[in-house]
């Protein structure tokens, strides 16, 4: 909607500038001696009135020509031919109006014009829009710029939120304080399956650290992360938590950012595996297709209609992410059943920097 | 402590590996007895029903019900250890009330302690009354604010418990000492006070719109007038709900 159409306040003020424009026209008419007081003003207070929101048109034809985009021949076109229609169309409403006097009963036309005259009304029509175009240009150029900005601002806080969300990842405290848990209970019964999950959380733990930094990683050292961060999950969870990855060969070798399938696992588990009595498969699909990479992690879920709390959090989450990085080129739904949960991620092939 | 009565335990926690550390922590105390073991809260709830435990190892973050919530629907508030690995909320709750608690990976020795609390606390042979009840408004206040806002109503219907999403409730209405609770065109009945409850509740999706009546904004289709100075709210369900004079004014600021 246009700005002025949406704030009575401007609304108002705009409209009393166009009924000042009319009683300057009016006055001119009338030093002209081409009417007398009252019929100057009958005739340009009633156009004027209707001008002004005639005249909202151009905010339109100035947004249907975006700066960008913008070549000189072409807008001059535009601007010209938009204010001869609109100074034409002026023109005609005026000649009309004029007549209109007759029809309620006065004796003469509210104006009589000679042909220069008209001209001049024409021409004034003509600049009344041409003038209300340049005046939108600006405003719609200010729009844009304000808008840039806040988009700007809006990608900013986004990118940040997405390290952040990163960092968290890393360090996940529940995941670590329980992993160190469970590590003390094995170590009084098996104190070797014990060592072997502190050599994984170190490996989970330093992985990570080392993959963060980069922008860009290949699915294949994402899987490694996750068959560390998969083996510590297995001797808590033990027979409850089974997994499957099936990573074809081209597809290990895209790139993609670090953890976008380690926290779907996380995801996997804390809403499904564990919610579920005998526990379940996670099955982590990856290949390549048309140029796509396809990513496909299916997990069971609880039956039960009992309701799980905070999910989605996660997933929103990565959707940003993948949004931040990828704008609408990545690609991320995912489905419940009664017993199923199926995330799926569709990404264009990153594969220059074989390095 | 004669050792002839044995402290009757039980220990909750969806981990095997946590509950068999629980389990060997355990061995040096004689004058205790393990008589089950929870993997789940769903479990724990109907555990705690039949065995009557004299102690309960609970750990907060479970499948399907967290500690917090078992405590709720068991309306135990005496002989709980709570442990947890992580969990800003339920540590904060816990420092706040003075309720004992331990952090995974925890030390013998302090678990030692919280046992020796627990045992000072039961003392089950002089029977003091005061000694036993001294957690109780403390575990009152935390399970009341478990989670703010509310996500999720509990109610026990004798061995079933449903657990109920706060969205699809349409309206809670005040019977007694009972709350109907309205849900798909059932209702559930669940012992709790309507202002407690409506402190729970997300103030900008449940409205107390009467004395007795708080409905949800989502389920609201129109206010009508049956007459002057007289409004009632009708939801989608077809279901029609007094509004008081204060409620509507409440409910005019909102919609």
């Amino acid at each position: 909607m246009h700005p002025i159409l949406a704030d009575a306040r401007k609304l108002l003020w705009y409209v009393l500038a166009w009924l000042l424009a009319g009683v300057g026209i009016a006055a001119l008419l009338r030093l002209t001696e081409q009417a007398e007081w009252a019929g100057a003003l009958w005739f340009a207070l009633p156009i004027c009135l209707v001008w002004a929101f005639v005249a909202l048109s151009s905010y339109y034809v100035c947004r249907s020509l975006p700066y960008s985009q913008r070549r000189w021949p072409v807008a001059l076109g535009l601007f010209g031919g938009a204010s001869l229609l609109s100074a034409l169309a002026w023109l005609g409403v005026g000649e009309a109006w004029d007549s209109v006097g007759l029809l309620v009963g006065r004796e003469k036309p509210f104006v009589a014009m000679t042909s220069p005259g008209w001209v001049m009304y024409f021409a004034a029509g003509f600049v009344l829009y041409l003038l209300s175009l340049l005046a939108h240009d600006v405003l719609v150029a200010f729009e844009s710029v304000q808008a840039a900005a806040r988009r700007e601002a809006e990608s900013r806080v986004l990118a940040r939120d997405a390290e952040l969300q990163m960092l968290r990842t890393q360090i996940n405290p529940h995941f670590l304080f329980n992993s160190l848990n469970s590590i003390s209970a094995l170590t009084g019964f098996d104190p070797s399956a014990a060592r072997e999950m502190t050599v994984d959380l170190a490996q989970f733990f330093r992985r990570t650290l080392a993959l963060a930094e980069r922008e860009r990683i290949t699915l294949g050292e994402e899987v490694v992360l996750c068959e560390h961060f998969l083996a510590i999950e297995k001797r808590r969870f033990g027979a409850k938590l089974n997994a499957e990855l099936r990573v074809s060969p081209a597809a290990a070798e895209c790139l993609l950012p670090p953890m976008t399938l380690q926290p779907l696992l996380e995801n996997a588990i804390k809403h499904g595996i564990r919610q579920v009595d005998g526990g379940g498969t996670i099955a982590v699909d990856a290949l390549v297709r048309d140029g796509w990479l396809h990513l496909a992690v299916v997990n069971p879920v609880a039956r039960e209609d009992v309701p799980a709390s905070g999910h989605g959090v996660g997933l929103k989450n990565i959707r940003e992410r993948l949004a931040v990085l990828y704008g609408a080129r990545a690609r991320i739904g995912w489905q419940r059943s009664e017993t199923q949960f199926a995330i799926e991620i569709n990404l264009p092939i990153d594969k220059e920097a074989v390095s | 402590m004669s050792p002839t009565t044995p402290l009757r335990a039980l220990v909750v926690d969806d981990e095997e590996l946590a509950r068999r550390l629980i389990r060997e922590y355990l061995q040096g105390h004689a004058d205790i007895e393990i008589v089950g073991e929870c993997e789940n809260g769903l479990d724990a709830v109907k555990q705690i029903g039949a065995l009557v435990p004299d102690l309960v190892f609970l750990d907060i973050q479970m499948p399907r019900l967290t500690g917090l919530e078992v405590l709720e629907l068991t309306g135990r508030r005496s002989g709980v250890i709570f442990t947890t690995a992580y969990d800003e909320h339920a540590i904060k709750a816990f420092e706040l009330h003075a309720v004992d608690y331990l952090l995974k990976p925890f030390s013998k020795a302090r678990f030692d302690d919280a046992l020796a609390r627990a045992r000072t606390l039961h003392a089950p042979a002089n029977g003091t009354p005061e000694s036993g009840s001294n957690l109780a408004p403390a575990l009152d206040a935390l399970v009341a604010r478990r989670t703010a806002p509310l996500e999720r109503i509990l109610i026990r219907d004798r061995e079933q418990v449903h657990v109920i999403a706060v969205e699809h409730v349409e309206c809670i209405e005040a019977q007694g000492d009972y709350l109907a609770i309205h849900v798909d065109g059932k209702c559930h009945l669940k012992p709790q006070r309507i202002s407690e409850i409506e402190e729970q509740l997300d103030p900008a999706r449940f409205l107390r719109v009467h004395r007795s009546f708080i409905i949800s904004l989502a389920h609201l289709q129109a206010i009508e007038r049956p007459g002057p100075d007289r409004h009632a709210a009708r939801l989608r369900s077809g279901k029609r709900v007094p509004i008081s004079r204060s409620g509507y004014e409440k409910l005019r600021t909102l919609v």
